[in-house]
């Protein structure tokens, strides 16, 4: 079992009224209420968090891509990814991902994930998202219909400029390259890992189990609601005859106290700003035609962003969250035993934590991130041993599970 | 009238057509909120044979997969009007259509004896932006569409089903006419994207000054998916048009006020 630490570089700041006075947090949150002292605190206390995370004990630490976002500030997380190149040691650098349909050309991201994978000795993922539609359809004005076909496109130009020996010429429809030669190609032989973040659809079921990618179900609903899913993917996954789980993986908000008391003094404040105002996204933005597919519309599914439009309608409270599993929040004892069952119940092999989410500050994410990393994390690195890893950089650390 | 399917590039595309009336023939193409046989064109059919093509990805029309841009769909009704056998004659376009037919008449000028465009898409100025269809809420829609929001066909956009936000069931009734819905809403919606997504201008300033045969511009004075100021716009562009705006209509004018949009045609027409 592998345990990364996952950041969204949140904008810890937003005024108390956000919610009742803009439409979205996401797309066109007012320019206004940008601060760049803000920020300049916001990405350095990042950094530090996940260098921490990396020191902590964590396998891998997990950076993504969001535009015109206040929850997520990194529309480069390449950018991240490169300090932490440099700033850490053995973990794995899990970029989650580039979008590559947005990007023209898409070698760039073939360009740029080689950096990063040649910086930290062959410790990258490569993550290949579709990406939401706030990000693809809204932020970046990619047609939604045709998103899927551009990455499908952007996703064979990318292997082959990396796994190809010669020059070779792409006659995409979107792309069309006269000589394709990466400099520098990846460290990692014939290239890094790649994991495909999704949120539900049908199609990137069977692209990953067809591809032999692992995919990932990035959702903030939590495990209660992620087994649907995680349901459907082993059904495509078994019918194909796959049935390791480090082909697949998870992400969960986590934090860790002592005492129910304790737990509602830290954590209760900062985990309901996260629900109510960071994922508070105007409807209009989470379904544009053609972003689902007609297979997943049949199939009665949404996307991951329509439910973060219906997510809109009422507030929660920490109490409400933690019941539904939005949130696991507990001693470290509790917290293990319910992880244990997430990991199981959904078969993964790689779960990806949020110990800093919503307005946590960074005193209290390192708590959080040191606690979970060492009072958490050991105890669960044994579930799975008898599975080997596909999907792991040639060069990062493969810790020892251990027992606290 | 009737309708037929008619086989375009050897069965690449498969397009429904409809056709009713008598008298030569006159070709519309409809909007975004697609084609059925309403009673603008029961009444536009009364001097004139009307031809309606479904575009491809609307209803049952096929091949929108073979259509990237706004080229290929020209190209496309270029193949559809030689299949049809049709030459010199009106040309109708609504919204989308509108554009589309703004498109062909500027290609081909002699192929069309007169030009309607009723609140077409195809022009932007950044200063009167064109409505985010793709974004705006349903009741919001229906309010763009329709200058009457109390009309039966504003409140069906409004109560339309909302499940875009919600979990359906394929396996009830009611799942899967909600469904049906979605799947359709989809189809049409990301097929009208290809010409309108993100921003709908695909160079048509640059080819309407084409459009030199006698032409009319009709706009409704409440359109709240393209605001009225466009009307004078396509009028400038289009040597020997004239502009009119019709009150209580909106996006929806040929539907609102079928009676006052007919007459202007048949003016046109007749010359």
């Amino acid at each position: 079992m592998k345990l990364e630490m996952f950041h969204l570089c949140p904008y810890r700041d937003l005024p108390a009224d956000f919610r009742e006075k803009n439409r979205s947090v996401w797309v066109d949150p007012p320019t206004s209420l940008f601060d760049a002292e803000i920020a300049n605190r916001t990405y350095n206390e990042t950094l530090d968090e996940l260098k921490y995370g990396a020191e902590m004990g964590y396998d891998g630490i997990c950076v993504n891509e969001h535009h015109q976002n206040a929850y997520g500030l990194m529309p480069s997380p390449n950018l991240m990814a490169s300090v932490m190149a440099r700033e850490s040691k053995d973990v794995a650098i899990i970029v989650m991902g580039n979008s590559i349909a947005l990007y023209d050309p898409p070698i760039r991201v073939a360009e740029e994930f080689a950096m990063l994978d040649c910086i930290s000795g062959g410790r990258l993922v490569a993550g290949f998202p579709v990406g939401s539609a706030m990000d693809t359809a809204f932020g970046y004005g990619s047609n939604p219909s045709q998103l899927r076909e551009k990455y499908a496109e952007a996703e064979e130009l990318i292997l082959r400029a990396w796994e190809e020996d010669e020059v070779f010429s792409f006659d995409g429809k979107y792309t069309q390259l006269r000589y394709v030669n990466i400099w520098p190609r990846p460290m990692q032989n014939p290239r890094p890992p790649i994991w495909v973040p999704g949120a539900g659809s049908i199609e990137t079921w069977n692209t990953c189990v067809d591809k032999g990618h692992l995919y990932a179900y990035l959702s903030y609903s939590g495990y209660k609601r992620g087994k649907t899913v995680m349901d459907g993917f082993w059904k495509v996954a078994n019918a194909a005859g796959i049935d390791n789980p480090y082909h697949a993986g998870f992400l969960q908000l986590v934090c860790i106290a002592d005492s129910e008391q304790e737990l509602q003094d830290k954590y209760a404040a900062h985990t309901e700003y996260f629900f109510n105002k960071m994922l508070h996204i105007y409807p209009g933005f989470a379904d544009p035609p053609g972003y689902r597919t007609i297979d997943t519309i049949k199939a009665g599914l949404m996307s991951q962003t329509t439910s973060f439009g219906r997510a809109g309608t009422n507030e929660q409270t920490f109490d409400e969250l933690r019941e539904a599993g939005n949130v696991v929040a507990g001693t470290p004892k509790q917290v293990t035993e319910q992880l244990e069952h997430v990991i199981k119940d959904l078969r993964i092999g790689h779960l990806m934590l949020l110990n800093q989410f919503g307005s946590i500050p960074h005193e209290l994410a390192k708590e959080n991130i040191r606690r979970t990393a060492q009072e958490v994390v050991p105890n669960l690195r044994h579930i799975w041993s008898e599975y080997e890893d596909h999907w792991w950089p040639q060069n990062a650390v493969v810790r020892e599970a251990t027992t606290t | 009238m009737n309708e037929r399917s008619v086989s375009v590039r050897n069965g690449e595309f498969q397009v429904d057509v409809l056709e009713g009336g008598s008298g030569d023939p006159l070709l519309f193409l409809h909007g975004v909120s697609g084609l059925e046989w309403t009673p603008f064109l029961q009444k536009l059919s009364a001097n004139h044979t009307v031809i309606a093509p479904r575009t491809p990805g609307f209803g049952e029309s096929t091949g929108t997969e073979s259509l990237h841009d706004i080229h290929d769909l020209v190209y496309f009704y270029l193949d559809l009007l030689d299949e049809l056998g049709l030459d010199k004659l009106p040309l109708v376009g609504h919204s989308l259509g509108g554009m589309f037919a703004a498109e062909l008449a500027a290609i081909q000028p002699n192929r069309f004896t007169s030009v309607a465009l009723a609140s077409p898409f195809g022009l932007w100025d950044d200063a009167n932006p064109i409505g985010d269809l793709f974004a705006i809420s349903l009741g919001e829609l229906a309010a763009a569409m329709y200058a009457d929001a109390s009309s039966p066909e504003a409140v069906a956009i409004a109560t339309a089903p909302q499940a875009r936000m919600t979990e359906v069931d394929p396996d009830t009734e009611e799942g899967q006419a909600t469904i049906y819905y979605l799947v359709e809403r989809a189809k049409s919606m990301s097929t009208a994207a290809k010409y309108l997504w993100p921003i709908p201008n695909r160079g048509l300033s640059k080819r309407l000054h084409r459009v030199t045969q006698p032409s009319i511009v009709i706009w409704g004075e409440s359109d709240g998916i393209i605001p009225p100021v466009y009307a004078e716009q396509f009028g400038a562009k289009m040597s020997s048009s004239s502009v009119n705006k019709i009150p209580n209509a909106a996006h929806m004018v040929i539907e609102e006020q079928p009676d006052q949009v007919v007459d202007i045609i048949e003016a046109l027409i007749t010359g």
